[in-house]
């Protein structure tokens, strides 16, 4: 053990009601940050799970032509925009895409899906739906559909050709439920009679109150389409790489791609709007604790002038009597992180069982947390650093006394 | 070894205070302290007693004139060299004391020998209570200094002074705290172990008794020493 971080537990130990102010002000500081981040990032993560869950992490759609250069270069023109992509809609080559995607180590499955938007009608209700024509076996492989289904089952509706899947939302809006039969206008004009089969619950709003499932051959014929395909969806092994994946995939197969974060940028940004926001507000209260501790400090330097005087005098260097201050800095955002980490934890843990209604952007019953480290490791740098801004300050100027003078004051 | 030089000075110079108020503590004060003798600084206040203590001490930088200790001279070595120094060569001893008052008797005697960082903390604790016996303290090792009596807290003061076994003590009036007969007794507890151990001890006092039974006495006045004494001749102590 070093002199100065003796000395510095010894003053700190003596000084238990000082210590104890300001670690109080730490303690909270990194609980409430950690709590607050588990609570944005699990609603977060509850929505990207959910989104991923049901449409998956990627999508590859309509074909595009490549884009062609003319033989006249054009003039130099800051304002204008690259030429825009000819789309064709459907993917034709669904089997052969989906033979060579699955060769790459992040994909985990793919599935076609058929997709359109038509008019649904039950009774005297009557709603706009998005029209899931889905293969249910590489389906289940790619999403989570399985685990959304909240009343009947999934064997109904792949047993059933006219048997349709629907976000729970939305059969609340239809008021449908299992066993109960629903319409779907064509494009031609003619009704389609189904039976529901399953009622999914997603947990994303914006899916549950439009989503119906069918099979693809069925959704096929009644969207009048040419082609089994207009996206296909993937299940990824690392979700955070999809951005690169659906770059490289828009090049290989000449099919616009869409990652998720693409596909749900502007709800992400909320989140994260959300997360940095709390995590500012959170950070200025350790600020605060850390003006709580620059005052504790200051104090005690004033009240150890003598000390420093009589350890100067007995060899210690400016550089002892900065570390003898730094020390006690250090205990304080150690001890503090420590509790504050453990407060965190157990507020998380307390708020995670307190009922909420939420049936908006997302579907819960109680607040959503995250159990991440990194949490616990930023409160922790977030706190250090604030302690050692607020002891610096004081240390430096602990360093800079001048012996003689506390020494001629006591004793000309 | 006897008679060598411990501490030496030469035509010390030391002003203190800004513009008009600037006051000209020290001017050309030399002096030599040899190892195994007791000298006395004796003057009226403000005469530059403790400024010169604190010279020799390396707590102070003069604005002119030269420092050496054991033969080597000090001028123009960094805080952390002058600083290792006054850990290693020299013990100090103030008129208050000036123990740590959260640390127990025995704690405030091992402080300079952890900064010197040459023992472990049995070695240390064994040498500190050693010490601690050497001034009579040795029941009282694990007694916070603040519940000490003054007499045995500049017992305490002395034992920590000589922790890492310096060349030269300093002591600014080390009895000026003190009742007569803890005066006589801390007084005769440092001349013992100056002479037993061969220490050079300068000390700047009041008490009249103590600077007669000095080896040498240097009378100061207006900054300047004006006559030096060996033991024995008469002197005038204000």
């Amino acid at each position: 053990m070093t002199a100065p971080f003796y000395i510095a537990l010894r003053f700190a130990t003596h000084r238990k009601r000082a210590l104890l102010l300001s670690l109080v002000g730490v303690v909270f500081g990194v609980g409430i940050f950690i709590c607050t981040q588990a609570q944005t990032q699990g609603f977060a993560q509850f929505f990207i799970n959910s989104t991923i869950g049901s449409n998956g992490a990627l999508t590859l759609r309509s074909r595009f032509q490549p884009r062609h250069e003319g033989l006249v270069v054009p003039t130099k023109n800051v304002n204008a925009l690259p030429a825009r992509r000819n789309y064709f809609e459907g993917i034709h080559n669904v089997s052969e895409i989906m033979r060579v995607s699955r060769q790459f180590s992040n994909v985990v499955a793919c599935s076609p899906v058929l997709r359109g938007n038509v008019s649904a009608r039950s009774g005297f209700e009557m709603t706009t739906v998005e029209l899931f024509g889905i293969d249910p076996p590489s389906h289940l492989r790619t999403t989570d559909l399985a685990k959304q289904i909240i009343d009947g089952k999934f064997d109904d509706f792949t047993n059933n050709t006219s048997a349709v899947i629907l976000g729970y939302k939305l059969a609340d809006q239809l008021e449908v439920g299992c066993g109960d039969s629903i319409q779907l206008l064509s494009p031609g004009g003619e009704y389609w009679r189904f039976m529901v089969a399953a009622i999914a619950r997603s947990g994303v709003g914006a899916i549950d109150s439009t989503r119906v499932y069918a099979q693809t051959r069925v959704a096929q014929r009644l969207l009048k389409k040419p082609y089994q395909a207009s996206m296909i969806i993937y299940k990824l092994r690392d979700p955070d790489r999809a951005p690169a994946l659906a770059t490289h995939f828009e090049t290989l197969f000449q099919h616009a791609s869409e990652s998720w974060q693409e596909r749900e940028e502007s709800t992400l940004q909320l989140f994260i709007m959300l997360r940095l926001s709390v995590a500012i507000t959170v950070s200025l209260m350790i600020l605060l604790a850390g003006f709580g501790i620059f005052n504790v400090l200051t104090m005690l330097v004033l009240s150890k002038i003598r000390e420093i005087a009589i350890l100067r005098s007995m060899g210690y260097r400016q550089v002892d009597i900065s570390a003898i201050f730094l020390w006690q800095g250090a205990l304080i955002a150690t001890v503090g992180s420590l509790i504050g980490c453990f407060l965190g934890a157990l507020l998380t843990w307390v708020v995670s069982k307190v009922p909420i209604h939420i049936r908006g952007l997302l579907y819960t019953n109680h607040f959503l947390v995250v159990w991440d480290w990194r949490h616990y490791f930023w409160a922790t740098v977030l706190a250090g650093i604030a302690v050692f801004i607020a002891s610096y300050v004081p240390a430096k100027r602990a360093a800079l006394l001048q012996p003689v003078d506390t020494l001629r004051g006591s004793s000309l | 070894m006897k008679g060598d030089i411990s501490l030496s000075c030469r035509d010390l110079e030391r002003f203190l205070g800004e513009q008009e108020e600037r006051v000209h503590a020290l001017c050309g004060v030399s002096l030599d302290v040899e190892a195994g003798s007791l000298h006395a600084v004796v003057g009226p206040s403000g005469c530059g007693k403790s400024t010169l203590l604190y010279i020799l001490g390396l707590l102070d930088v003069p604005d002119a004139g030269s420092v050496e200790i054991g033969s080597t001279p000090i001028a123009g070595l960094s805080d952390e060299e002058l600083a290792r120094r006054r850990n290693q060569l020299i013990g100090f001893i103030f008129q208050f004391h000036f123990l740590m008052e959260d640390f127990t008797a025995h704690e405030n005697v091992m402080i300079p020998m952890r900064r010197l960082g040459q023992m472990s903390d049995e070695e240390m604790a064994d040498r500190a209570a050693d010490l601690l016996n050497a001034v009579a303290l040795g029941d009282k090792l694990r007694r916070q200094s603040r519940h000490l009596s003054g007499g045995e807290q500049q017992r305490v003061a002395i034992a920590r002074a000589l922790a890492n076994d310096p060349q030269v003590i300093l002591a600014d009036e080390p009895t000026g705290n003190l009742d007569t007969d803890n005066s006589h007794r801390a007084f005769e507890l440092l001349e013992n172990i100056v002479r037993e151990r061969e220490k050079a001890l300068l000390l700047v006092t009041h008490n009249r008794f103590i600077a007669d039974a000095c080896d040498w006495v240097h009378e100061m006045k207006d900054g300047r020493i004006i006559a030096s004494h060996p033991h024995g001749q008469r002197i005038s102590v204000s």
